[in-house]
């Protein structure tokens, strides 16, 4: 094709993104709406390796070249990724965009990311190097900059697969459809012998990067629920010192307010 | 460098220009399949919707190097089809089509969802089309032909 | 049901729904250049100079140096010129535009143009405008006494902020030069006959130079009442030098960023009430008209007309003025200056009631005008004002009295609920004489030997259905089938005018004279011959005259009536109101067409509720709109308002086709009122709301303020 490339298989795609200078296009609806000048596109669209969903013992693996659309409709994707793509955008957006492209946009509105943050998903980065796997949130550096390598291509999504079963999730947008996050939150919960062992919370749409704050989260975990009932107050106000947000569409003040009520909130539904 | 082939409205096509080009220009300018409509540019609208194997998209997203392969098909195909007519009755019955600009997406949105959902409840008519802007109608109307559709088309979907 | 208002396929449904219609957009570009504006960067500066790179073969730069004719384009006045003058006035304003066959090549050339600017201060803040476009003062009764004799003074401000239409269609015209010398332009466009007027001018050439059509037309709302004429212009202007066609459409973020939109509004209520009854109101009125005056005159009369709402008061003052700020000229959008001064006095009623320990609905009840009271501008409410029934149909509809109490007390807990309510009017038809003194509508039947019957008019089929009405009521006297009348797009070139497509005034007024034209070609039909009748607008006997200078007498002949009320449940985590329901009575007369006048009230309904809520759209500090695409100007989705419920109740207006009065605009006037009280009710907590829109992130402002 005229100014671009079609990979027919990953190895394809890998060959090229290293010999030449290329924007990876999976879903398009990213791409197609920054509309870069003079851009040459590697099309991974056809590659039946990146489309496939998968489980092993630890993670639900979601090809990069998914769309929320098969996501949605396939059994062994958890609910709370469920509840998050099924709120982005619109239909015809979901039957195109990928997890590979929304991770790939590097955005802090990511509807898919911030569970991926949430979960402690790790990502598949392949080259014609090798293998790597990183942390999602070690893969984001910065306001839309992505630990990934010219040569390198967003393989897979290793989602865990237990432990999501107990989770708050709430998505604050304009509207009600086709409504890019203004503020979205991800909680994740559990518990065994009467102890806290998982008290995850992410915030997406309000910073450079989704915000999860593992330090801040050592204060509960371990403890009884009794025992972070007590330390709710203090988590609360640690929250809400560490989190200096900027302005965006809506003020600092409302995503700051916004994100201290949902945070509350997925703490009260769990007992806290 | 070989062309983009790909099938447009059932027959066969092949386009020579760059594969960054946007799938709704070239729809537009290239096949004048003007039923197809830019509306924002940016996926917002869906006036652009058309169906790629068989699923909705908006053609402005598209770029023509994803298209390869394809079958595309735009209101110029569907309009001869019998699923098509029962539609056409539905929002003519109820008045559906105010100033017409976002009705050919919407169509094809409400074929997208009627394919998936042959009996589908109000609520989830307004998911399937909840990627098409209407100004004029106030939506109630196009709701209600979509579900007279789903009813009188039995068998179809 | 009238056998007139039972609905029919509309005549167009066909050619839209499959989508053979042809938009300004959709023809062949072949010989056809491109158009792209050079617009300014600077919201106020002198143009010193445009460096043009140089132009390939068959590629031209145009400006105000290209106009053969003026460089004004006419809109009431006179100061909206075609391409800029010597300064710019508003960030986006079109200094020249770039023609060419090939839109990358033109987009390469525009970027390249060096415009040179000498940067001056402009004027952004409506609060410190000093030039006064218009300045409108009217009274009656006497406020001095009212004041001082009064229990309670209240005062307060309201502001209401930008509306962009948003039709689907963006902007577009295309100017094509003919082999005989003329100009023929079309596109989308409400306003044939305005267009032609506009080009003229430009081209400086006669009425017969130029000839006008509306194209298929995917929506306008107002927003292309004035704004082709500009455009028409600047294609023609360009065409004319190039001697080819040109055609210029617009994209979306320039649509959202560069055209014209509702006029934001400030206006302060000084309200007496004695012995629990309001006796006088002292309102001052300001809309920010934008860089240049364009429709901003008739849009402020309107909206000072309307201030005091559905209420009688006796003794009101109203002073009106329109400013001049550096940024896109605002124009008219559905409601043209009413729902600004129906917002402020709805709510303003509201505070007051909610002050005066009254439930709100019951303190606008006491107030409302009958049959017979003076109007604000001391005309006559000649015909049956019917709120209270159709108060009394919302209330069935949606319990709304006892849920007004009800959601009254104080709530706690993450969800509230409130629910509002809104009463207004309004007018169809030009203000005071312009039906009779300006406008003089004629309208024509021409009947084929065939037997078909032609409509002559020049009223724009924009989505409302006239291509479908207008042929209902001729084939309807006429006792033909529908199949053998029919109206096209006009071409002034073959239509007389019968007047704009604005005011809510083509069913009424120029349907009228469809009817009485069609009554005329029975009596003197004769079969298989070609006869051509004509019918000039009259105005209506009862009306007392009225005069603009001092704003006295009927504002209009009638009045369609509105009453809108809308549940919400507040989130109080997020500041998100979701609507439970909303419900509208409208008697907008006998409907011409049953589906068709449902249509446009759901329509015209769910606009307004996108205007109280989620359609904000504001200027940053150098002037320039920073809402400029669908992600942030948001307009409501299929899902956003599932349960809208919208009923007619029927006054029949003599004067109008079998009773029918003027629709259009009547379901988006008031409902801002009704949804922002719902939203104050579920806040609770003594809050007073007092802008449109109130979006979630002013929800929770005032939520935090609570919580402190």
């Amino acid at each position: 094709m005229v100014n671009g490339y079609a990979a027919a298989s990953l190895q394809d795609a890998l060959d090229i993104r290293a010999a030449h200078r290329v924007v990876p296009y999976s879903g398009g609806t990213d791409l197609m709406v920054e509309n870069r000048p003079d851009v040459t596109y590697l099309f991974l669209n056809k590659i039946v390796e990146l489309k496939q969903i998968a489980v092993d013992a630890d993670y639900v693996r979601i090809g990069a070249g998914v769309t929320f659309t098969q996501a949605l409709a396939d059994s062994r994707v958890p609910q709370l990724m469920k509840d998050a793509v099924s709120r982005i955008a619109a239909p015809a957006i979901r039957n195109a965009g990928t997890f590979g492209g929304n991770l790939g946009n590097g955005s802090a509105k990511a509807d898919s990311v911030l569970i991926e943050f949430v979960a402690d998903a790790k990502l598949r980065l392949l080259s014609v190097r090798g293998e790597r796997i990183v942390n999602v949130d070690q893969f984001y550096l910065g306001r839309k900059k992505l630990d990934l390598a010219d040569d390198e291509l967003i393989a897979e999504i290793l989602l865990p697969r237990n432990g999501l079963e107990q989770y708050f999730y709430q998505k604050v947008g304009g509207r009600n459809a086709l409504a890019i996050s203004r503020v979205a939150f991800a909680g994740v919960f559990s518990a065994e012998d009467g102890k806290i062992t998982k008290i995850a919370a992410a915030f997406g749409a309000v910073a450079d990067t989704v915000l999860r704050f593992r330090d801040l989260e050592g204060m509960l975990l371990g403890k009884s629920l009794e025992e972070a009932r007590a330390l709710k107050g203090e988590y609360l106000k640690a929250y809400s010192d560490k989190m200096v947000l900027t302005r965006g569409r809506v003020s600092a003040e409302y995503r700051k307010t916004v994100c201290m009520n949902l945070l509350n909130e997925f703490l009260t539904r769990f007992g806290i | 460098m070989d062309a983009i082939r790909f099938f447009l409205n059932g027959k066969e096509e092949s386009y020579e220009g760059s594969a960054s080009d946007r799938l709704l220009d070239v729809l537009r300018d290239t096949y004048r399949t003007t039923s197809v409509k830019c509306g924002c540019k940016e996926g917002e609208c869906g006036a652009c919707s058309v169906l790629m194997d068989g699923v909705l998209v908006n053609s402005c997203c598209v770029a023509m190097g994803a298209a390869e392969g394809a079958s595309i098909v735009t209101m110029e195909g569907f309009r001869d089809t019998k699923r098509y007519a029962v539609l056409d009755q539905a929002f003519a019955e109820v008045s559906a089509v105010q100033c017409g600009f976002c009705i050919p997406g919407m169509v094809l949105a409400a074929e997208a969802l009627l394919g998936q959902n042959a009996h589908p409840t109000e609520e989830e008519i307004r998911e399937g089309l909840s990627g098409n802007l209407c100004r004029c109608t106030g939506y109630n109307a196009i709701v209600n032909a979509v579900s007279i559709a789903a009813k009188e088309g039995n068998g179809l979907w | 049901m009238e056998k007139i208002s039972q609905s029919v396929v509309k005549k167009d449904h066909e050619p839209k729904m499959s989508g053979h219609s042809v938009y300004v957009g959709d023809y062949s570009g072949d010989g056809v250049l491109f158009g792209k504006m050079l617009r300014s960067k600077l919201a106020r500066a002198k143009l010193l100079r445009v460096e043009l790179p140089s132009l390939p073969e068959g590629y031209y730069y145009v400006d105000k140096n290209d106009v053969t004719g003026d460089n004004n384009v006419n809109i009431v006045l006179d100061d909206t010129p075609v391409y800029a003058r010597d300064t710019v006035e508003y960030i986006g304003e079109p200094i020249g535009m770039v023609v060419g066959p090939d839109e990358k090549v033109v987009d390469r050339l525009l970027a390249e143009i060096k415009v040179s600017y000498e940067e001056l201060e402009p004027v952004l803040d409506l609060r410190k405008a000093d030039t006064v476009f218009f300045d409108y003062e009217y009274q009656k009764g006497v406020l001095k006494q009212a004041f001082a004799e009064a229990d309670q003074v209240y005062q307060e401000e309201f502001m209401t902020g930008y509306q962009d239409q948003t039709y689907l269609e963006p902007q577009g015209m295309m100017a094509e030069p003919e082999e005989n010398g003329h100009m023929y332009v079309h596109g989308s466009m409400q306003c044939a006959y305005y267009v032609h007027g506009a080009v003229m001018r430009a081209l400086g050439c006669g009425p017969g130079e130029v000839h006008i059509l509306q194209d298929v037309t995917g929506g306008g709302f107002g927003g292309k009442e004035a704004f082709p004429s500009i455009l028409g212009c600047q294609v023609a202007v360009a065409a004319k030098k190039a001697n080819a066609p040109v055609r210029c459409i617009f994209n979306r973020r320039e649509d959202l960023e560069f055209t014209s939109k509702r006029h934001p509004s400030l206006c302060t209520y000084r309200v007496a009430v004695k012995n629990g009854r309001v006796t006088a109101m002292d309102i001052d009125v300001k809309f920010n008209a934008g860089a240049y005056t364009t429709l901003t005159p008739v849009v402020l009369q309107r909206g000072i007309i309307c201030a005091s709402g559905v209420y009688n008061i006796e003794n009101l003052h109203v002073h009106g003025c329109a400013l001049k700020t550096n940024t896109t000229p605002s124009g008219a959008y559905r409601g043209f200056g009413a729902p600004q001064t129906f917002f402020a006095v709805e709510m303003m009623m509201n505070h007051i009631a909610q002050d005066q320990g009254v439930d709100s609905l019951q303190f606008k009840e006491a107030h409302l005008v009958k049959q017979g009271d003076a109007t604000s501008t001391s005309g006559k409410y000649h015909f049956p004002v019917p709120l209270p029934a159709m108060i009394d149909e919302i209330d069935q509809a949606c319990d709304l009295r006892r849920k007004h109490l009800e959601y009254q007390k104080p709530q706690t807990g993450r969800y509230r609920k409130g629910i509002g309510m809104s009463v207004w009017f309004h007018g169809a038809g030009f203000t005071g004489s312009g039906e009779r003194d300006h406008i003089k509508a004629v309208c024509k039947l021409h009947k084929y030997p065939d037997g078909t019957v032609e409509i002559l008019a020049s009223n724009g089929e924009i989505g409302q259905g006239l291509r479908t009405t207008f042929p209902k009521i001729v084939a309807y006297e006429l006792n033909l089938p529908l199949e053998k009348v029919y109206y096209d797009h006009p071409d002034t070139a073959r239509v007389p005018d019968s007047g704009p497509t604005v005011a809510s005034r083509s069913l009424m007024i120029v349907g009228e004279l469809l009817r009485r034209a069609a009554i005329k070609l029975r009596t003197q039909w004769r079969d298989g011959e070609d006869q051509i009748v004509e019918e000039h607008f009259r105005e209506p006997d009862f009306m007392i005259p009225f005069y603009l200078d001092k704003f006295q007498g009927d504002a209009y002949p009638t009045y369609a009536w509105g009453v809108g009320a809308i549940e919400v449940e507040v989130d109080t985590y997020t500041g998100t109101s979701k609507i439970l329901g909303a419900y509208g009575s409208f008697d907008v007369g006998t409907p011409i067409d049953y589906n068709i006048v449902i249509g446009q009230m759901e329509g015209g309904y769910l606009q307004g509720i996108g205007y109280a809520s989620i359609e904000h759209m504001d200027y940053d500090s150098k002037g320039r709109i920073r809402n400029n695409s669908f992600s942030d100007y948001l307009i409501p989705t299929t899902k956003d308002v599932p349960n809208l419920k919208c009923m007619l109740h029927v006054e029949k207006y003599p004067e109008g086709p079998y009773g029918a009065k003027g629709a259009g605009e009547l379901p988006l006037v008031g409902v801002p009122g009704a949804y922002v009280e719902a939203v104050e009710q579920a806040i609770g907590h003594g809050a007073k709301l007092n802008h449109a829109p109130f979006t979630a992130e002013d929800t929770l402002r005032v939520m935090m303020k609570e919580a402190e």
